[in-house]
């Protein structure tokens, strides 16, 4: 498995499930709890009396930094038009308590092509600020020469604790810049070498030149620095690190390229992560094989106790005994 | 005394029996000076740069100062260090045969000392040539003699 | 093998052939105890042979420590830059925590050095003494050549997992 996906296997299965067992006339009764990256939970549930309704609600971290991206319908309208298409789904005018976001499914006019994007939702989320951006550079790029300076919206998600994700539309590409802070001392050292990867591979492999251009600082770099979000940021965290994507206009032509380039980017660090785990794990079981390996060799070392046998049984053999098995020791 | 408990009264016993490093070191009679081995090494270091390496070699391994101070050791063994690291590696297995088994023995001291001073490993790819080349020639004997000899070089 | 490692593996052989040469010995110090006397406090210098320092360069040594009854080998890994610090680091500690199964393996190494192993009168008693060197120079060669590997594998997998990710930004 190379790439993550962009939506959440267990709510497709779970809401499948759900439509399966009421044509079959046995609805469920579901009170389920889906976890997915960056602190993300989703819940699945039906009251015991309505079986009918199954409400889906999503907390996330991001919410909160993402509905005050500024210069659009707002976060909760953006997802109302988003599932408007499909039948059977209406947003809770008051979240469950505890959530961000509620959806209520009716089962019995629900399609199974909702499903898909039911399971985005999370990627919907953060695709809002994304979405935002691209319509904010539609607006720059039309815009006359020399006015391209008074340009400093920057949207940020706080999607986890210390690590932010910044998008800044400009009237001639998007920048998205990635925080990130490495816990370990050995992810710090892999993430050094992958973000490397990352920095190099356009340079070097010609099939892949047109994809977004990745840099890799451990300064903010300029964009942050002019709109003044650095002043928020501990500085003194040596081993904060900035990636930055540059995407041009090729990359959000056609909203079918804006949904994979953002369903790519909001997965870009969990993605990251998940492949250097990977390699730990892969060192890891390299290095069981290797001990064993030298367990081997070491154990040759041992004074051969099959030799050590045939000593004993020459021995028996001079030993006499008895009828009743004593041996007749000589001294 | 918190802790008499733990006091080590046999370390104040002379007649205890034990003993110290410094205990294991022989007596010498004479301990030679930096001066009376400037000399030598003045000797040595002509030796090295004439390209005489054979008999350079000769005489660094030759009665080598034992029983002088530390600081008198560091720089004889510099000298020997300097005259070690200009053989060239193909006449090594030459100069090792023509040394005597005592000779050998001081010459494997040199070569751990050195490798054991951050200056010698920075040569590190020499010494072990000579190491080999000894090795080759009198295999684990000047080892075990360097071992258990108490005299250090 | 390349040409400055042979001589290096032959140094360390030779030493630790000579070296070990160990006989059973009870302790001077305690009634009735029989310890590594390389490894505790030594009152009794006589007990004590003269420390060997191999060494192929600043990064690449080998500390052979003799005593009567037990020879302590500490070995420092090359460690060229950050990942191979890391990587040697992780190794060497995996290894320490399975010391058990590998008998003569110092649970931490002394200081300044990777990987320590601590061979007793015990062991040479129970162990054929030629294996026991040819398990540790197999052992030198093959951790050096494990630590490059991991490294390879990890600059390759690093390069394939970024090719991969933005080739699918690639329309």
């Amino acid at each position: 498995m190379l790439h993550l996906q962009p939506n959440n296997l267990l709510i497709q299965k779970t809401l499948s499930e759900a439509i399966e067992a009421y044509g079959n006339g046995t609805p469920l009764t579901l009170d389920r709890i889906i976890s997915d990256f960056d602190y993300t939970t989703f819940h699945i549930s039906n009251a015991s009396e309505d079986k009918l309704t199954l409400a889906l609600s999503i907390r996330t971290k991001a919410w909160q930094s993402v509905s005050q991206c500024t210069g659009g319908p707002g976060l909760v309208a953006y997802l109302q038009s988003k599932y408007a298409n499909y039948s059977g789904i209406s947003a809770s005018s008051v979240p469950e308590s505890g959530y961000d976001y509620t959806l209520l499914l009716d089962l019995g006019k629900l399609q199974p092509e909702a499903m898909k994007d039911l399971s985005l939702l999370k990627t919907l989320v953060l695709g809002y600020a994304f979405q935002l951006a691209f319509n904010e550079f539609v607006t720059l790029s039309a815009a006359p020469e020399g006015t391209e300076s008074e340009t400093n919206i920057l949207h940020t998600i706080k999607y986890r604790d210390d690590e932010n994700l910044f998008i800044k539309p400009s009237y001639d590409r998007i920048t998205v810049i990635f925080e990130t802070i490495f816990q370990d001392e050995t992810d710090k050292v892999f993430g050094k070498v992958f973000l490397q990867e990352f920095v190099d591979a356009r340079k070097r492999n010609r099939s892949i030149q047109s994809a977004p251009q990745v840099l890799f600082s451990h300064e903010p770099p300029l964009e942050l620095q002019n709109a003044g979000a650095v002043a928020s940021m501990n500085s003194s965290d040596t081993s904060r690190r900035f990636i930055t994507f540059v995407l041009f206009p090729r990359h959000f032509q056609t909203p079918e390229l804006q949904f994979s380039t953002l369903s790519h980017l909001t997965l870009f660090r969990n993605y990251f992560h998940y492949h250097i785990k990977c390699s730990k794990a892969y060192m890891h079981s390299r290095m069981r094989y290797r001990v064993d390996s030298f367990i081997k060799v070491l154990n040759r070392a041992k004074l051969d106790e099959e030799e050590e046998d045939i000593d004993q049984q020459s021995k028996q053999q001079q030993t006499r005994r008895t009828i009743t098995g004593r041996k007749m020791v000589s001294y | 005394m918190e802790d008499w408990r733990r006091i080590d009264i046999d370390s104040f016993d002379p007649n205890s029996g034990r003993l110290t490093n410094d205990d294991l070191i022989p007596p010498y009679a004479h301990h030679v000076t930096l001066q009376e081995l400037q000399p030598k090494i003045a000797q040595l270091r002509s030796l090295a740069t004439s390209g005489d390496m054979s008999s350079a070699t000769k005489l660094a391994t030759e009665d080598p100062p034992y029983s002088a101070d530390a600081n008198t050791k560091a720089v004889y063994f510099q000298a020997v260090l300097e005259a070690l690291t200009q053989v060239r590696q193909a006449d090594i297995a030459t100069i090792v045969k023509q040394l005597s088994p005592q000779q050998q023995d001081v010459l494997v001291k040199y070569l751990y000392k050195g490798m054991s001073l951050p200056e010698g490993q920075r040569q590190g790819g020499i010494l072990l040539a000579w190491f080999e080349k000894l090795t080759q020639s009198s295999g684990v004997n000047p080892i075990v003699h360097f071992l258990s000899d108490r005299r250090t070089v | 093998m390349s040409q400055s490692l042979r001589p290096y593996l032959t140094a360390v052989r030779y030493s630790l052939e000579a070296a070990l040469t160990l006989s059973n010995f009870s302790s001077l110090e305690v009634e009735r105890h029989n310890r590594p006397e390389v490894e505790v406090p030594n009152t009794s210098a006589e007990l004590l042979l003269q420390p060997m320092h191999i060494s192929r360069n600043e990064n690449e040594q080998v500390l052979i420590e003799s005593s009567v009854n037990s020879v302590r080998v500490s070995i420092k890994v090359k460690q060229a830059d950050e990942i191979e610090q890391i990587l040697v680091h992780k190794f060497t500690r995996f290894l320490e925590q399975r010391a058990e199964s590998f008998y003569i393996l110092r649970r931490t190494p002394i200081s300044g050095y990777s990987i320590s192993f601590l061979i007793t009168n015990k062991h040479t008693e129970s162990m054929k003494t030629g294996k026991l060197v040819d398990f540790i120079i197999e052992f030198m060669e093959d951790v050096d050549k494990e630590i490059s590997e991991i490294k390879l594998f990890l600059n390759a997998r690093a390069r394939f997992v970024a090719e991969a990710y933005l080739g699918e930004f690639v329309y």
